[in-house]
């Protein structure tokens, strides 16, 4: 299936997202599945390794962005869709969790499907108002929406405790396994891996699956993608609610990982958003898995350099416009030169 | 609330011009914005931290040298033009002579990342202090029960005098007209000899001067900070939205129409809501004349 996805979506082999056209696609996916497997065997075993707490909160978000800037990327680099108003779709799961939990004593778990459930609705309604728009405007008005979201939440203290901050409770005790704040993290470390593949897995069949071919075609040119009588519009509506749902699907782990919501702008503004489009930008798009290393890269900066100060964003900005500028393919391009 | 409070002329009055003084900052914020996309077709992300030079300097220049006021906005101008024209030939020019078709949504990437970098070097040169200026001009006018300060009057006349002085050089100067040339078709303008490479530069240099100056303006109402550029964004973003995209006198009008409305709903609702109706304008705006307000359907700014 993989060589005939490639072939189909670059007749010309020039296309961008053809993931390695050179290489025969056997061969390939073997190679694939070894690096995937090492990747998740070092998932697995590295943070009990080290075994701390520190240790492990980094590994949680590393993690965590790079899920998120993967559903990022199904969106921007698979069908050239840009979510400016990302976190507003993530707080709409984390609040959605949170609120059910308090006031209907729904169990976090449930939360997860609730955050994906009501994300998606939101998500659905959202690509109905703004996917008719194309470009920039979509950009706007996603942007806006986003926003929207997160003025609403925070003028609405009597329901959210707007900036004062919503205190969520964890994920209940489950399988003997301990979940309590006070507990281990590697707990949610491994939830949070155990969701993520799944996740992976199902984005990853998606962009094999025929959606991901229309969603190409419709990325590299939308108007030879009407006259084959692709409905352009449902396509992308679809992708959308995809990538809503599973984004509020992190944002209910969000909540009862993190315990305190606060619509602050850097929570669930545009300084969140920032955050996960420079994981999927530099990541490089149309890959989904780089941006686990964008993550790991990135996060490892901040971390490494947390007596920096404000410098570390100073050379977050300076990557993402050195990307933007020199290496518009992220850091998937020097993937090859590995090889 | 007391709606009644709204009949009394006294304070419709004081209403409408703090509206209008605010509308004439977002007016200011949004021709910019308008104009760097009319001709370049960029948004750019960055326009919040312009606005923060602007402010940066006005304090510099005022509370530091001990300058009159109007030295500080002229200040703004000039120091803001060279940063935007640094901006557009250091960055956005590489990324347009690189990047292909997709340059567009690449460029608003790419203002974003600029954002985060001017924002926090803001932030390690003057920390996260607040520099304010009392009050540029004293004394206040009262209506009725209200009062609104000359300050405030003062800051409306040099919004005017900023956006009259923009109409005079783009009507009747050579670079001025080449600018509205280019707006209408730049690949003709290019054909008839005009160095569309320098005028982008140029009109991006000018977009940047105009954030700049709102600044400087609304200093003692937005004290210098690395975040002051956050809400201005956001404002000039929906008054660019709400006049149409790359219309530039829609902007002025769509400015003053959401400053007016703003001060009305802080005074009915109570302050944050301002901004969620904003948002919602926004969107009902987009959905229904994606044009904008002001523009016959159909027809191009």
């Amino acid at each position: 299936m993989g060589e005939s996805v490639s072939a189909r979506a670059a007749p010309d082999g020039t296309a961008p997202i053809a993931r390695n056209p050179d290489a025969p696609g056997v061969r390939l996916r073997k190679r694939a599945i070894v690096k995937i497997g090492l990747l998740v065997l070092l998932a697995i075993f590295l943070p009990p390794f080290f075994d701390d707490r520190y240790l492990t909160t980094i590994f949680i978000s590393v993690v965590f962005f790079g899920i998120l800037g993967a559903i990022y990327d199904l969106m921007v680099g698979y069908a050239g869709l840009n979510n400016f108003g990302f976190a507003g779709v993530l707080a709409i799961g984390a609040y959605s969790s949170a609120l059910c939990q308090l006031n209907f004593g729904t169990s976090a778990w449930s939360g997860l499907l609730i955050g994906g459930g009501v994300a998606g609705a939101i998500g659905l309604l959202t690509g109905l108002i703004t996917l008719r728009l194309r470009g920039l405007y979509l950009g706007l008005m996603t942007f806006f929406v986003g926003e929207t979201i997160r003025l609403t939440i925070s003028n609405l203290p009597q329901y959210t405790r707007g900036t004062l901050g919503l205190t969520v409770a964890p994920f209940e005790n489950i399988l003997g396994l301990d979940f309590s704040r006070g507990a281990n993290p590697l707990n949610y470390y491994y939830l949070l891996v155990v969701l993520g593949a799944a996740i992976m897995l199902f984005m990853n069949w998606l962009v094999r699956s025929k959606a991901g071919l229309v969603w190409r075609a419709l990325k590299e040119d939308e108007t030879a993608a009407r006259t084959l009588r692709l409905r352009a519009t449902r396509w992308k509506l679809l992708n959308f609610t995809i990538a809503s749902s599973l984004t509020g699907v992190m944002g209910s782990f969000y909540a009862h990982y993190l315990g305190v919501l606060s619509p602050l702008p850097s929570e669930f503004g545009v300084g969140r958003t920032v955050e996960v489009l420079t994981v999927a930008y530099v990541g490089g798009r149309g890959t989904l898995w780089g941006s686990f290393f964008a993550a790991a890269l990135l996060i490892g900066i901040q971390e490494y350099f947390r007596g920096l100060g404000a410098w570390r964003l100073v050379l977050f900005g300076v990557l993402l416009i050195l990307v933007m500028i020199f290496v518009p393919k992220g850091l998937a391009r020097f993937k090859r030169l590995l090889q | 609330m007391d709606w009644s409070m709204l009949a009394d002329p006294d304070i419709l009055m004081v209403l409408t011009l703090q509206g209008l003084v605010r509308g004439a900052m977002y007016a200011l914020m949004g021709i910019g914005l308008s104009l760097i996309f009319g001709i370049l077709g960029v948004v750019n992300f960055a326009h919040g931290e312009l606005f923060m030079l602007g402010s940066y300097v006005m304090y510099l220049v005022v509370s530091i040298l001990g300058m009159p006021f109007y030295f500080g906005i002229a200040a703004a101008a000039i120091v803001v033009f060279g940063c935007g024209v640094l901006i557009e030939r250091g960055l956005i020019e590489q990324l347009r002579r690189r990047a292909g078709r997709d340059w567009i949504s690449d460029s608003f990437v790419l203002t974003i990342g600029l954002a985060v970098v001017l924002q926090n070097l803001a932030h390690l040169i003057f920390s996260s202090r607040q520099y304010g200026v009392a009050e540029l001009v004293e004394g206040s006018v009262p209506f009725g029960d209200m009062e609104i300060s000359v300050e405030r009057l003062a800051i409306l006349g040099f919004a005017c005098l900023a956006v009259l002085l923009l109409w005079t050089f783009m009507k009747f100067t050579r670079i001025g007209k080449a600018i509205r040339a280019a707006a209408q078709n730049a690949e003709a303008a290019e054909t008839l000899g005009i160095d569309v490479r320098n005028l982008f530069t140029v009109t991006f240099g000018l977009g940047a001067a105009l954030a700049g100056v709102a600044g400087a303006l609304l200093i003692s109402i937005y004290p210098a900070s690395p975040t002051v550029g956050a809400e201005p964004l956001l404002k000039s973003f929906a008054v660019v939205v709400l006049g149409g995209l790359g219309n530039v006198s829609g902007a002025i009008a769509a400015g003053l129409l959401l400053g007016v409305l703003e001060a009305f709903t802080i005074f009915v609702a109570s302050d944050g809501w301002q901004n969620v109706l904003t948002a919602y304008l926004v969107i009902l705006v987009l959905l229904l004349r994606p044009a904008g307000l002001f523009v016959m359907q159909g027809k191009r700014a």
